[in-house]
Parts: C-alpha cells; sequence; structure tokens
C-alpha cells in the first residue's frame, strides 16, 4: 500500500514538473527562456520590438507615492516623469515652462506671472484648471495654518488666479522662487495620490506591486513631445548582485546607481556604460557640539588626514568627483573647484595640529554609518586604516537607516558619521541653509558667526551675482573651518543595454526615460 | 556484536574541526598580513602562495579575513549556544521534574517563543541593546536557541522524574536541586551533547543567515556570513571571495557535524 | 471534540502572545515610523502631524487593544508606508511564499522519504559512511550559497530561468513555478539530508525492535515486513518530522527570496522591521504564528489516524 502512494507522490511530481515545464515555455516571454547561443548578440529583441524597457532600481517605493509628500530620492527619480509642475526642470539645469506656457517676473522680483498652458490634460483625461492649480500650491504653502511642505513658499503674500492667468506676489524678493514651482499640478478633486497617484507628465502611473515592481506607460495626451517608449517597467531588486544577474541574463536593460565593481562584470558587447554623478555631498561629517570635534584644529587634522582621492581610488575603483565643501559640480556657478585640494593628504600636518589641540597621542572616535548604504560603509572602512595613520582609532557603528534618521540626524546623536547629503530641489540655498547655526536641519552643529551673517545676506540680496559670491564665500567658511571632511561627489555608472538610446544625466536625482528609445 | 568499531566519524570530524579551530586560534595572534590593511594594487588578485585565498576589492588578504573571520563566528556560535544550553536546560529541568502550572505556562511560551520568526526576535534584541556587533548578536541568538533546549531537555527530566533511583533518592529525602543537578543532569547530557553540536551548526548557518541579511554582524566585526554577502557582490570579478568564504563555513558545519555522527555512534554502541 | 477545542485555544492563545510581543518589542525598539517615514524632511510640526494621525500618540494598551478588535474583525489595518490596506499588500506575497514551501516540501518528501528508508538498508561499511558524510555536507552548506552558486550556474550559465526576473504569479503561473523551483532547491537540500537522517535512523530503530526479528524469523518476507508494519510505525515520527520542516521553511525562505529576488513574505517582514512599518510586520508575524500552529495541529491529526493510539490525547 505505501508503495502505491509513494509511486503515486513521484507521478504527481513528474506530472507538475512537466506541466510546469510546458506552461513555462509556452506562456512566458519567448526571449527569457529560450536558449541564446550566440553571446553578442541583443538579448531582448523582443522588449525593442513591443518597445517597452525593464529597468532596474534598488529601492522599493515604500511611501506614499503622493509627489507633494514624497520623501526617498529613489521614489522622486521614478515619479519624475510623472508629474509636472508650472515649470520644470532641463538635464541642462535650466527651468522651462511645463503647464504653464510663459513665466515672466516684474523688476523688482515681487510679482511672478504664468499663464496657463492650452491643453493641458491629467492622466485621467480631465483638462488641466486654474482651481488645479491654486490647490497645488496652496497645499504647498501651508493653507490650513498646518507648516508648509514647501516652507520658501510661506513668503507668498498673495496667490490669484484669473482665466489663464496666475498671478504669485511675494512678501520678500527671493531669486530662486521659480524652482520651487517645479512642484507637481495635482487634480484639485482626487483623493487617491497616494496609492494611485494622477499627473500630467509623459508617463502615466499604471500599478505598483510592493517590493516588485512599478509600471508606467506613456500617456497619449501628453501636452509635449510624446515620450517614445510605450512601457516601462521597474523591477525592485534589492540585492547588488541580482541587478547584475538580471542585466547579464537580459531580465533588465537598464540599471543606474552601480558601483565600479559591479559594471566591471558586465560584457562590453551587450552594454554601455554612461558615467554621472550622483549630485549628493558624501563626507565624513563631524558634530560640531562634540569634543573633540568641537576644536576647529581637530577637524582640520582629519581633513589632512583622510585622503579623498585614496578613497575613491580604493572604495569606488577611481569613480567619483572629489569635493572641498558642501556643493557639487552641477550647480555650475556656485560649486568652486579650488577648495577641492584645500586640505591635501599630509600626515605630518595632521598630527602637528592633533599635539597643537592637546591630543598629541591622537583620539578614539566613532563613525555612525547607516548600514544598508554599501557605498558609505566602504568608505568608513577605508577612512578608519587612513585614520591609523595619524593615531586617531575609529570604530564603526552601523546603524539602521531608521536609526540612523531618528538618532544622528534628528537626534543628533553622533560623534561622526558618513553619509550623502542632497538638494532636494535645484537651488544652491537647499545645499548651504542647513549649516546656519540655528536651522533645524543643522544636524552636525555648526556654528559660525560669519556663516550666519554670509547667509543673512545671501537670502536678502535680489542682485544674483552678488548672491552667487556670497554662497562661494559661505562655501569657503565650510572649507576653512573644515566643518567636515569631504570626500566626494559620488559617480552614478548607468549600465545601458547596447541599442538603448537617449540617456541623459540631470544635475538631479532623476531619470528621465521620456527621452529613451530603441536604435532603430 | 558490540565489538567496539572504529569510529570513523568521531575521527573525522574531530580532525577537521580541529585543524579549523587550530587555524582560527593561531589567526588571533597571527595573520600572514593585516585582515584590514587595503592596497589599491592587490586589489582583486587570484590565489597565489603571496595570497592563499587571493585579495578582495579593497586589495585585504583573503585567507587572513577568513581566519579572522572563522573566529568570530566560532565565538558567536560557541556563545550562542552556551546562552542557549545552560538556559533551556535550566528551563527544561524546572519545568520536566516539577510540571504542573508552571510546566504549562513556561510550555506555551516556549510554543509562542517558537512561533515566533527568529530574523524578527533576534533582530528586535539586537534593536533594544545595540546594533551590529557582535555580543548583541550572540544574546539575540542565545535567546533564539533557549526554546528547542527546553524542549529536548524537559522530556529527558520528565521520564527521569518518574525512575526508580530518582524516586529513591527523594525518598530519602534529597532536596530537590541536588536530585536535579547531582542525579539527573548528567543523564541529560546523553540527549543534550547531540542537541549541541546540532545547536552549533545551527547557529553557525543562523548567525551567517543574519549576517547575510545585514541585520547580523558587521565591520569591523567581520564574520564569515557577512564576508560572503560582500562576496556575493563581486562574484564574477572575484568568484574565490565567495568560494572559500562558503567552503569555510561549509567545512566548520561538517566537521561539527560528523563530531555529531560519530557521538550517535557512540551511544549506539554503548546502548 | 474537546480536542479541537483544546487545539483552537492553543492557536488563538499562540496568536495573541506572539502580536502582544510584537507590539511590546516595538515599544521598546528605536526609531519612529513617522520619523523613518519623513526621513530628513521630518519637521517637529510634520512629524507631530503624522504622529497623530497614525495614531502612535494613543498609550500602549488603546493601541493594542484596538490593533486586537481589528484583527477579529477582520481589519488588519493599514501599512504605514505603502498606505494600502493590509492585507491587499500581502496576500500577493503569502501565495509567492506558500507556493515555494509546497514546491520544497514536495521535493523535501518526494526525495527523502524513498531514500531514507532505501539507505536504511546500509548500517555500516563504506556506503553508509560516504552516505553519511554527503548527508552531513548537504546540510553543512548554507542556503543563500547555494543560492548564488544555482542562480549562476542554472541562471546564467545554462540559462534555464532567468534571475531577477520573477515573472507573476497570476500572468505566468507555469513560469513562475519554473523559477520557485529553482529556488526551493536551495531551501530544501538541507532538509532533504536531514529529513533522510531522520527517516533513516526511525527505520532502522524500528527494525531493530522484537517485533520485527519475530517476524522475520517466522519466516515473514523482509520486504514485506518492511513495507507493512515498520512504515506504518516510521511514518508517525516522519509525519511530525516533516510538520515541524514545513513550518521551518517559511521562515527559511526569507534568505532564499533575497538572493532570488522572489517577492514573497520573508522580504516583506525584513523591509517592514527596517521601516518601522508596525501593521505590516503584526500581520505577518500573526500569520508565521498561525503557519506553526496549523501545521503542527495537521500533523498531530494525521498521525492521529495513522495511529489510533495517539487518539486518546497521550503522548506519542
Amino acid at each position: 500500500m505505501k508503495k502505491r502512494v509513494l509511486a503515486g507522490f513521484l507521478a504527481l511530481a513528474v506530472a507538475l514538473s512537466a506541466a510546469g515545464c510546458a506552461k513555462g515555455n509556452s506562456s512566458s516571454a519567448p526571449a527569457s527562456s529560450a536558449p541564446n547561443s550566440s553571446a553578442s548578440a541583443p538579448v531582448q529583441t523582443t522588449r525593442a520590438a513591443a518597445n517597452e524597457i525593464v529597468v532596474g532600481i534598488a529601492q522599493d517605493l515604500d511611501e506614499s507615492l503622493d509627489p507633494h509628500y514624497t520623501v526617498a530620492a529613489g521614489t522622486r527619480e521614478v515619479m519624475f516623469n510623472v508629474f509636472e509642475g508650472l515649470v520644470k526642470p532641463t538635464s541642462e539645469g535650466n527651468l522651462v515652462p511645463a503647464v504653464a506656457s510663459d513665466v515672466s517676473v516684474s523688476e523688482d522680483g515681487l510679482t511672478y506671472t504664468f499663464t496657463l498652458r492650452q491643453g493641458v490634460k491629467f492622466h485621467n483625461g480631465d483638462p488641466v484648471e486654474m482651481q488645479d492649480v491654486l490647490f497645488s500650491i496652496e497645499r504647498n504653502a501651508g493653507a490650513d495654518g498646518s507648516a508648509a511642505l514647501i516652507p520658501a513658499l510661506e513668503s507668498i503674500a498673495s496667490l490669484e488666479g484669473e482665466g489663464d492667468t496666475l498671478t504669485i506676489t511675494l512678501s520678500e524678493p527671493n531669486p530662486e522662487f521659480l524652482s520651487y514651482l517645479t512642484l507637481a499640478i495635482l487634480p484639485a478633486d482626487y483623493d487617491k495620490q497616494d496609492t494611485a497617484p494622477i499627473g500630467t507628465g509623459p508617463f502615466r502611473f499604471v500599478s505598483r506591486a510592493a517590493q516588485d515592481s512599478i509600471v508606467l506607460e506613456r500617456f497619449a495626451d501628453y501636452w509635449g513631445t510624446p515620450a517614445n517608449l510605450d512601457r516601462v517597467t521597474y523591477k525592485i531588486i534589492e540585492n547588488v548582485e541580482g541587478l547584475v544577474l538580471g542585466l547579464q541574463s537580459g531580465a533588465l536593460d537598464l540599471v543606474s546607481h552601480m558601483s565600479g565593481v559591479q559594471t566591471a562584470q558586465l560584457k562590453a558587447s551587450d552594454f554601455n556604460i554612461e558615467q554621472g554623478t550622483m549630485n549628493l555631498v558624501q563626507a565624513l561629517y563631524l558634530n560640531n557640539a562634540v569634543k573633540p570635534f568641537d576644536d576647529v584644529r581637530v577637524r582640520q587634522a582629519l581633513c589632512y588626514g583622510v585622503d579623498k582621492h585614496g578613497i575613491i581610488d580604493l572604495a569606488f575603483d577611481g569613480y567619483g568627483h572629489p569635493l572641498g565643501s558642501s556643493m557639487y559640480p552641477a550647480f555650475g556657478k556656485y560649486f568652486d573647484e579650488s577648495l577641492t585640494d584645500y586640505y591635501t593628504h599630509d600626515v605630518a600636518r595632521a598630527k602637528e595640529l592633533l599635539t597643537e589641540a592637546g591630543y598629541p597621542n591622537g583620539f578614539s572616535m566613532t563613525i555612525t554609518v547607516p548600514s544598508n548604504y554599501q557605498p558609505h560603509m566602504d568608505t568608513a572602512q577605508v577612512i578608519v586604516e587612513q585614520l591609523k595613520e595619524i593615531g586617531v582609532t575609529a570604530t564603526i557603528l552601523p546603524v539602521e537607516w531608521a536609526s540612523w534618521v531618528s538618532d544622528v540626524y534628528s537626534g543628533r546623536q553622533f560623534e561622526s558619521t558618513v553619509v550623502g547629503v542632497d538638494a532636494s530641489d535645484m537651488t544652491a540655498r537647499a545645499m548651504l541653509a542647513r549649516f546656519e547655526s540655528t536651522s533645524g536641519k543643522n544636524f552636525i552643529n555648526y556654528s559660525n558667526a560669519e556663516y550666519d551673517a554670509l547667509f543673512a545676506r545671501a537670502v536678502s540680496t535680489y542682485d544674483d551675482a552678488e548672491q552667487t559670491e556670497i554662497y562661494r564665500q559661505m562655501e569657503r567658511n565650510l572649507t576653512e573651518n573644515a566643518a567636515n571632511v569631504y570626500i566626494q561627489d559620488m559617480a552614478d555608472l548607468v549600465a545601458v543595454r547596447k541599442g538603448l538610446e537617449g540617456l541623459t544625466f540631470y544635475p538631479l536625482y532623476v531619470l528621465d526615460v521620456a527621452a529613451l528609445r530603441w536604435a532603430k | 556484536m558490540n565489538k567496539k568499531r572504529f569510529n570513523g566519524y568521531l575521527t573525522a570530524g574531530l580532525l577537521i574541526t580541529g585543524i579549523l579551530v587550530l587555524l582560527t586560534v593561531i589567526g588571533a595572534f597571527y595573520t600572514p598580513y593585516d585582515p584590514t590593511a587595503m592596497s589599491g594594487a592587490a586589489k582583486f588578485q587570484g590565489p597565489s602562495f603571496a595570497h592563499f585565498f587571493g585579495t578582495d576589492n579593497f586589495g585585504r588578504d583573503i585567507f587572513s579575513r577568513v581566519l579572522k573571520g572563522t573566529g568570530t563566528t566560532l565565538t558567536i556560535a560557541l556563545a550562542t549556544v552556551a546562552i542557549g544550553a545552560v538556559v533551556g536546560t535550566a528551563v527544561g529541568a524546572v519545568t520536566g521534574y516539577f510540571g504542573g502550572a508552571v510546566d504549562e505556562v513556561l510550555m506555551r511560551l516556549n510554543d509562542a517563543l517558537t512561533a515566533f520568526p527568529s530574523i524578527l526576535l533576534a533582530l528586535l534584541v539586537i534593536s533594544l541593546v545595540g546594533p551590529g556587533n557582535k555580543y548583541n548578536v550572540v544574546l539575540a541568538l542565545g535567546i533564539v536557541f533557549i526554546p528547542s533546549f527546553a524542549r529536548v531537555t524537559r522530556m529527558s527530566f520528565a521520564s527521569l522524574r518518574d525512575t526508580n533511583y530518582i524516586l529513591g533518592a527523594r525518598l530519602m529525602g534529597a532536596k530537590s536541586g541536588r536530585i536535579l543537578l547531582v542525579h539527573m543532569l548528567p543523564n541529560t547530557m546523553r540527549v543534550v551533547l547531540p542537541a549541541i553540536t546540532i545547536g552549533f551548526n545551527n547557529a553557525v548557518l543562523a548567525e551567517a543567515s543574519m549576517s547575510f541579511l545585514g541585520i547580523g554582524v558587521t565591520p569591523p566585526d567581520a564574520s564569515l556570513g557577512y564576508m560572503l554577502s560582500e562576496a556575493q557582490g563581486m562574484f564574477t570579478s572575484a568568484p574565490w571571495y565567495a568560494l572559500f568564504t562558503g567552503l569555510m563555513i561549509a567545512l566548520l558545519v561538517f566537521g561539527v557535524g560528523l563530531i555529531g555522527e560519530g557521538l550517535q555512534q557512540l551511544e549506539r554502541e554503548v546502548a | 471534540m474537546k480536542y479541537a477545542a483544546k487545539r483552537i485555544f492553543t492557536l488563538l492563545l499562540t496568536m495573541i502572545i506572539v502580536s502582544f510581543l510584537t507590539f511590546a518589542a516595538f515599544e521598546l525598539v528605536s526609531g519612529d515610523p513617522a520619523q523613518t517615514m519623513l526621513g530628513t524632511q521630518a519637521t517637529p510640526e510634520r512629524l507631530a502631524l503624522l504622529r497623530e494621525e497614525l495614531g502612535l500618540n494613543r498609550p500602549f494598551f488603546a493601541r493594542y487593544s484596538s490593533w486586537l478588535a481589528g484583527f477579529f474583525s477582520g481589519d488588519l489595518g493599514v501599512s504605514y508606508n505603502y498606505r494600502q490596506p493590509v492585507w491587499s499588500l500581502i496576500a500577493p506575497k503569502l501565495e509567492i511564499t506558500l507556493c515555494m514551501c509546497f514546491v520544497s516540501f514536495l521535493l523535501i518528501t518526494v526525495i527523502s522519504i524513498p531514500l531514507g528508508i532505501y539507505s536504511a538498508r546500509w548500517t555500516s561499511g563504506p556506503i553508509n559512511a560516504v552516505r553519511t558524510a554527503f548527508n552531513q555536507l548537504c546540510m553543512a552548506v548554507p542556503p543563500f550559497f547555494t543560492g548564488i552558486l544555482v542562480s549562476w550556474g542554472f541562471g546564467i550559465l545554462l540559462r534555464m530561468f532567468t534571475p531577477g526576473d520573477f515573472p507573476g504569479l497570476h500572468e505566468q503561473f507555469g513560469a513562475s513555478l519554473k523559477y520557485l523551483f529553482f529556488a526551493a532547491i536551495c531551501l530544501s537540500i538541507p532538509r532533504i539530508a536531514m529529513t533522510v537522517r531522520m527517516m533513516r535512523s526511525t527505520v532502522i530503530g524500528e527494525m531493530n525492535k522484537a517485533y520485527v526479528r519475530t517476524a522475520i524469523s517466522r519466516g515473514n518476507d523482509r520486504r514485506g515486513v518492511l513495507m507493512t508494519h515498520v512504515l506504518k510505525n516510521s511514518l508517525v515520527a516522519a509525519v511530525t518530522f516533516l510538520g515541524q520542516t514545513m513550518a521551518e521553511i517559511v521562515g527559511g525562505s526569507i534568505v532564499v527570496e533575497q538572493v532570488f529576488g522572489i517577492p514573497g513574505l520573508g522580504r516583506m517582514l525584513v523591509a517592514s522591521i527596517a521601516n518601522r512599518d508596525y501593521p505590516v510586520v503584526q500581520t505577518i508575524v500573526v500569520i508565521l504564528a498561525f503557519w506553526v500552529v496549523l501545521t503542527g495541529t495537521i500533523a498531530d491529526l494525521l498521525n492521529q489516524s495513522i495511529d489510533p493510539r495517539l487518539r486518546l490525547g497521550g503522548h506519542a
């Protein structure tokens, strides 16, 4: 009897697997299961024919998809293609009219006049009307008495929409005001933005399966140049090697933010590796309020002791743009290249400074690192080795991201940390404002009277040239006072399957898929 | 028929484990290279006489790192099993011997703890006591391992409780504590010892899994599990990193597993 | 009936204890969900608003009891992160994980039971030594390591499946099963080894019992005895063990899901813990607890039907 039971089991197993195989071969996309004998022929010709691509991303979009509430850079990177504001950024870092067709600013910089573009539709087919624009701006300006989502909008004195004309009057001039109007225009009468967002961009949101995929499709009624691709699927693969495997196996066509080690594993015949930057400032951020970092000499000693070029070589395979202050190259005119090597790698000078400051035999310190960011963990490991040379014993304290945000960023309970700080909008002010001594975002507790004075001047001036000059002076202040040990703007390596063209880099953490297309 | 046969498992197991432990102990004092020393020039070199296991992405010698890593893994696993065995046996003794309400309550708690996903439990303990260093991992895993030891020893204690000689001891007025320690404990060793070898292996694999997922040990306390997760990311450029690290884990567990087999054979011969 | 009642009571009690412990644990763990959600955009005002919205300011017991009430009325809450009802978020993942575990279980059962019985033939000698050593080796290799090798070997080299490209379960059932099969292999290997070992020692144990020797000495065919009596008696131990295995597989699937990029329950659990997405964690933990007790109960029931002596609630 048992024998028959066992035989039954075996038969069942065989039957199931046979059925699975048979069904698998007929129902799955042929390209993914067909063995490919020719190594150099493009693997995903079916997707090119279907005019769609699959992008691999390492971060899940595990938050509200409502663009006004989105926090994570990874979410904004994807949803950039779904939403637009009155103006939107270009890859050169300029702003062009989007939902607005025309923008003009008054002489005194207090009045902004927008003309609503004709024929702009939301993804649900409804036309964009003035009430939607007003709704979107008011939502971010703290209309109902709550704090403004975008603090700069608090300077709006009045908001008037007449017909097709929107007039915004400010209480004080702000040369960077326009960049805040890249905020997404959303329909006023729709309440499901959290999970099924609707915008005006070239792609519309189709679906999100947690930890699995996001699907976007071309929006046929887009007001501007329509996107080339019909469909973009983002596959979420949190595992580093999984992304590489996905590219190699043909499952993925494009992956951003790869490291040199990862791209080295890809066949040159199948992929082009494009290089941009991550647009952030990676540094060993020092808690200026904690001994011994409250002494500028100690901070400077660390700057001399850490070899940023060595870090870039060892941990990043030579890819990366070294930095000397809290600004990165994409900011163009604001970026002061001369600050980069202000502190050369000088072990002797470092030891001298330490002795002067009262630490002839060095000291111990901890470096708190968010453990989910491998690049920062790698950097920290190299720093530990480098600091040994100047007598400083550093210990790495890995913490979960949630703990990092609550303990380090908000609670400011740390000695030093390695992390990358970016600007969520394209303003130099966003990068520098946080080091003003009373700023709520001043997690390093930087306190410098000269810096504060400069900042006060910068925000009150309307002259662009003057403001730029002041910002540059502020950067210099940060460098000379060794606010942090600046390292680099990390390289953004993008693996693109051969045949896929149109990738452009933005000075923001976004991936513009509207410009991508398969070569004919 | 019960002639003492050459216990191949025990011998082989002790040999393998012994060599690994010896290497690890030596490694605590001396390694061919400083395990954390980086060298840009020596990146991604394959196995050679200079570097037995090759070098990694930072140019660090993998053999030295593996030695240190095995040490960390061994320490964690041993400490984990020690906590699990000691506390678990104590719990098992109390519940098995005394029975009654205490038994019911503790066993319910035990079942609940078993139903609790071990990763969650470990993660929670780690979050409570502080992140990423090896002592906290030990504490977390140790707690996770208590229920299985408790269950195993409880059965043993419960079955021994009613044997004649224990009853005799109680009749003679011996105190419970003495009975438990002096009379019953040595007999439960027969059950606990194999459980320890199995527990040790599970601990090694559990720690490796946790570190692999990023919630166990993290640098600078690199354990084999953590190194394997690093190695996985460079499998194409440096397969030797993953292969040697994985091999080490497998060898360690294999060696101890053979010891366990050997113990079982010993048991069968004695029985 | 009394037995069924007792079992249901155990089930509920376990789930309540587990959920309570989880809730309590989150009280003590650092990291606040509101904080994590807002990240570097957190300002005191927004934090306060979000905490109010999520109901985080209410006292512990109030929150726990409202969760419990919700749970028993079918409302599992809304994910803090995804803003979706927890059940709609988890259901597809549960399906996938269960599928993979069933495939794994099938593999284990189909391979190890016959293999375990067959290998009972040798209790000594070189074949036995090799078999034992190989068995230990299979138990020694960590599943995520085999995962790396399998993805590499079968996926990239032999192109039998596409690592990282998990086809949807509903869209392409067959292809999904095939994908899960490769992941299940890694999950199963150590457990096959363990089950073979268990099966073998149980059968050998039975074979050594007096009644077997009697039957054989009376002239019964050895194989016949094996098939009818020994197997039946060994089945009880096997069912119990397999029940435990089934419970453990779900826990072990977490790591394999990571390596193969399968959007299953384990991955969701790990991520939700990191994000402090309490509603999701609570639900998954309770589901896992339920699963453990369920498999145990099914194993018990099966055993009782095989061996009537167990029916009166005595110890096996």
